[in-house]
């Protein structure tokens, strides 16, 4: 498959207000992908409606050759969509890597019988786990890090350890949702460093929802624009930079040149 | 902080001294205490305050159902009100399976201290632990189908009402289409004893409980057997995949199903352990006091296991034996004997005991208030452990 | 950590609502229980009328106790647990009042009858409204950004401290003034007769609800309070002394706990552990309706009280009173499963 995920006429409708608006989006497997759009165009509604936390009113969602729309959010994942949070949503009272091996509950087998009774086999399974975790941990540059509880660590620690523990669940997709939001200039430029090799090395596809220009630019291959709802404009970052409704949606009528 | 340098292997013992050291005491200090709670109560000033075997019997039992409930209350963050249901469900389990209460049947198998011809069902009662834990379960999960699909307080709210509806059918149930299945308000009595029969009395196991000379102690030891099992299941648990998915639950419900946990399915198992050591725990107590009454259970009693766990410290196992035995001693004697001996020296009529709950909802409300965590918090136990254990040496902890 | 920016989920989490085959299902239950009302009436029709009138006046009771639940969930998603307890005080209050304060004697004439019965309200419902707010102060506003379940864990703490507050007080024994209006027949017609201490409960509770109704649309606290109910922030931004809308929120609803409690007291008999049951029905109540939704309370009230008293009153294959408390509960149940807004409340943004 050349798209990891296609979703045809999505729609949702809550009550009265229509968020998504019959939206076409596919994801090219491998690619960078960004989702912009001024404040409320529903971005956000539509990373929900891929991880299963919204069910469209219409529309049909594939990933990876399955149909994923309705679906709830656990199963979603365990067919290898991760992502992060606008708001960052580690688990507070764990530590970092107690929030990674969270991440890896769906790639794990052990049932209750045998973690109580402590069976070889499940015990390899949380020497294992305890290592990769470890090496998710060092990888997202929080290193040291693994007994730290996760609501005390530095913004920026936090937004990696998200990364790591999405990375956990062994994703094929991975969902970022503003991911430099808070970030000084030198952070965003570490971090899109960081999720360009991340797409090499870990063979991922990865679909952001940006506001920084920078980053949308700087590492996208292509970039969708959403507003109202609705998809108004979509190609790479050059080709949107010049897109007039594009320039309408964030500047207003009138504005642009 | 780092250890000093030593061989492996007294490195391991040193760790597990450590860890397990403070434990084993206490275990075995538990397991002695009818040796020397004689010469406790024969202290001057405050003798009269240490709980008697009998006493320390029900202690233990309500404890084990609150850990019971911790997993649920405290690992999975289930408000759940109704915890008396699985009290109420274990022990008419045992009433029906170690009685003459189904006297149209007459099965023995394995119980002890009962003439073979006696009507009614008498299983071995160690074989009836199980099934009441077992059964208790399977109506722990179909309490969960409906309930657990809902948000937290709401929860809650549902959760109270089975609990008062499953002891409303046992005040009730002596006409369920024609059968008696409780015997209503009256309950069901007596209940078999716990024993190992004759055939092993030569390794020195009690034949019969209750016909022994020391039945007290042997209640005794086998209820802090029991709370000892559940306490292990659940420390295991905790740090577990599963006990690891439940915190996560706790935490952040969004995160956790976004990170690939089935909601539904986890808070279910959450709940059905919940319900099996509470239906162990309540067939254990039926069979000790011998009969299960509608009386004994009511929604106040789901309130207070629910205080032990606040007590004591939500997701924090050794808080809520804490907080559970402290707790269980103020209702069995605690209460009565600070009121005795207040009303004595003062000449004020105090009791205490009749405001007990009135008390246990004060402690609720200042915990709540003040010290949310418990007596003893979650967090801190495990980084305690964790820095004994840990090789690496960590940078300045983060302590609460 | 951020605070969360979704849209409340409403009763029923993130875990899947039911599908529709459910509504219909819903609607068939309605239509069988209409079946059976309406046989009821054939049978008797006199009888049906006094038991329907019973369910009035008993709604309205359980209306003024729901509308405390629902005024405090409205504003602070908190389901109030004490709330039930305080009613019952209020009527042990308001029995000591109109016997050792008034000392109003078994057989009063109607002008001090109404006299006292007005007095006794002005002081309990003084009392209790300030007794709530400064239960919302000491109890809970500590932990008003604490996670959801910390404030009704305490609620639970607090409804326990309440009633043995009752219980010290006034023991184990029921109270009652149900005999102090008398029963003669307000009106007797076709068979069908009302009593004037039944009439008691409307007059009494149909102008506090007007009061409410004007005092929540017309006023600006009123205003203060449903812009506070719809989104705290905001209404602070704009303004809203937030602390004091909600003690305001909590000394309304402790009043009309005391009017219920007064009202009670005149119909049956209550002690310390009254309200425990009753607010389990005065908060199913609240959900029916649609809980944060002011009339949905009213209606929902009513809805249960006319359920209970056909329950009780009929005679065609009635369930009977052993019956109430599992029927009002398998409605909660009901209800948070398969329509989690109540029967007026509003679709939340994740309701599909």
């Amino acid at each position: 498959m050349s798209d990891v995920l296609t979703a045809t006429r999505v729609r949702k409708e809550f009550g009265g207000l229509l968020a998504v608006n019959d939206v076409d989006f596919t994801i090219p497997t491998g690619k960078i992908v960004s989702l912009i759009g001024p404040n409320g165009a529903g971005k956000t509604t539509f990373f929900n409606l891929l991880t299963g936390v919204y069910t469209p009113t219409a529309g049909r969602i594939d990933f990876d050759g399955h149909q994923v729309a309705g679906e709830p959010p656990h199963v979603i994942t365990k067919l290898g969509v991760g992502r992060t949070f606008q708001n960052i949503r580690l688990f507070p009272q764990m530590t970092a890597k107690e929030n990674v091996l969270v991440g890896m509950h769906a790639r794990m087998n052990a049932g209750i019988l045998g973690s109580i009774f402590g069976i070889p086999r499940v015990r390899r399974e949380e020497r294992e786990a305890d290592k990769r975790a470890r090496e998710l941990l060092a990888y997202a540059g929080l290193r040291g890090r693994d007994h730290h509880l996760a609501r005390n660590l530095p913004y920026g620690d936090q937004r990696r350890l998200e990364v790591a523990r999405a990375l956990a669940t062994k994703p094929k997709l991975l969902l970022l949702d503003e991911p430099t939001a808070g970030m000084n200039p030198q952070e965003t430029v570490t971090f899109m460093e960081f999720v360009s090799t991340l797409r090499d090395e870990q063979s991922l596809t990865i679909l952001m929802i940006e506001h920084d220009m920078r980053v949308v630019m700087g590492i996208s291959e292509r970039v969708t624009v959403l507003d109202y709802g609705e998809k108004i404009a979509e190609g790479t970052p050059q080709e949107i930079q010049k897109d007039e409704r594009v320039i309408e949606a964030y500047l207003g009528r009138g504005a642009g040149t | 902080m780092s250890a000093p340098r030593r061989g492996p292997s007294n490195e391991r013992l040193e760790r597990f001294a450590r860890q397990w050291g403070l434990v084993l005491a206490v275990v075995a200090l538990g397991f002695l205490y009818p040796t020397y709670v004689g010469w406790l109560k024969g202290l001057p000033l405050v003798g009269d305050y240490f709980p008697t075997v009998g006493s320390m019997v029900i202690m233990t039992v309500f404890t084990m159902m609150a850990v019971g409930l911790n997993i649920v209350v405290g690992y999975a963050g289930l408000l759940d009100l109704g915890y008396v249901a699985f009290y109420a469900a274990g022990a008419y389990t045992a009433a029906w399976l170690a009685s003459q209460q189904f006297e149209q049947v007459t099965f023995h198998f394995g119980s002890v201290g009962v003439a073979p011809t006696l009507s009614g069902i008498h299983l071995s009662i160690w074989l009836v632990l199980l099934i009441a834990g077992l059964f208790t379960t399977i109506v722990g999960i179909l309490i969960g189908l409906p309930t657990l699909r809902l948000r937290g307080d709401y929860l809650a709210i549902v959760t109270l009402g089975f609990g008062e509806i499953i002891p409303q059918f046992v005040r009730n149930g002596d006409n369920v289409g024609g059968f008696d299945l409780t015997h209503g308000t009256f309950g069901i009595s007596p209940i078999d004893s716990p024993g190992f029969g004759s055939g092993l009395s030569s390794l020195g196991l009690p034949d019969n409980y209750r016909q022994s000379f020391e039945a007290e102690r042997l209640f005794f030891y086998t209820a802090l057997a029991l709370l000892l099992v559940t306490v292990i299941c659940s420390v295991r648990l905790r740090d577990s995949r599963l006990g690891r998915a439940w915190i996560a639950i706790r935490e952040d419900e969004t995160a956790a199903a976004a990170m690939g946990i089935p909601l539904m399915r986890t808070k279910t198992w959450a709940y059905a352990l919940g319900a099996f050591f509470g239906g162990v725990a309540g067939a254990f107590y039926a069979s000790f006091k011998s009969g299960a009454f509608p009386a004994d259970f009511y929604f106040n009693i789901s309130v207070f296991l629910l205080c032990m766990v606040i007590l004591g410290g939500m997701g924090s196992v050794w808080g809520v034996v804490i907080g559970g035995m402290l707790l269980g001693y103020l209702n069995a004697e605690g209460l009565a004997t600070i009121g005795s001996k207040l009303s004595s020296s003062t000449g004020i009529d105090f009791e205490p005991s009749k405001y007990q709950f009135g008390i246990y909802g004060l402690i609720i409300v200042v915990m709540m208030l003040f010290r949310p965590t418990g007596l003893v918090s979650e967090r801190r136990r495990k980084l305690e452990l964790e820095e004994g254990v840990h090789d690496e040496p960590l940078y300045a902890s983060q302590r609460e | 950590m951020a605070a969360r920016t979704e849209p409340d989920p409403g009763p029923a989490g993130l875990a899947a609502r039911l599908p529709s085959p459910s509504s219909a299902l819903g609607l068939l239950l309605v239509a069988l229980v209409l079946a059976w009302l309406a046989v009821n009436f054939v049978k008797s029709p006199s009888n049906w009328t006094e038991v329907f009138l019973i369910g009035l006046t008993n709604g309205a009771v359980y209306g003024l106790v729901a509308l405390g639940y629902t005024l405090v969930y409205g504003i602070l998603q908190l389901i109030n647990f004490a709330h039930g307890d305080l009613f019952a005080l209020s009527g042990l209050v308001a029995f000591t009042i109109l016997n050792s304060v008034l000392d109003i004697g078994s057989n009063p004439s109607t002008l001090v009858l109404i006299g006292g019965i007005v007095a006794t309200l002005l002081i309990t419902m003084t009392f209790f409204a300030g007794a709530n707010a400064l239960i919302e102060l000491v109890a809970y506003r500590r932990l008003r950004n604490a996670p959801r379940l910390a404030p009704l864990i305490t609620a639970v703490g607090v409804s326990f401290i309440i009633q043995n507050i009752g219980l010290a007080v006034y023991g184990v024994s029921f109270r009652s003034a149900s005999d102090l209006v008398p029963h003669t027949n307000v009106f007797s017609i076709a068979g069908v007769s009302y009593q004037w201490n039944k009439l008691t409960v409307i007059l009494v509770t149909v102008p506090i609800l007007l009061l409410l109704t004007w005092f929540v649309t017309s006023t600006r606290q009123g205003k203060s309070m449903r812009a506070t109910a719809q989104d705290r922030e905001a209404a602070a931004m704009m303004g809203i002394n937030v602390n004091r809308t909600i003690s305001i929120t909590f000394a309304v609803a402790g009043s009309l706990a005391a009017v219920a409690g007064l009202l009670f007291l005149l119909q049956f008999n209550m002690r310390y552990d009254t309200g425990f049951q009753l607010g389990l029905i005065a908060f199913t109540a609240a959900v029916l309706g649609g809980i944060g939704n002011l009339p949905g309370a009213v209606l929902g009230a009513l809805v249960i009280g006319f359920i209970q008293a056909f329950n009780e009153g009929l005679s065609w294959h009635t369930p009977g009173s052993d019956w109430t408390q599992s029927i009002v509960f398998g409605i909660l149940i009901l209800i948070l499963v398969f329509r989690p807004e109540g029967l007026l409340g509003e679709r939340t943004a994740e309701g599909q």
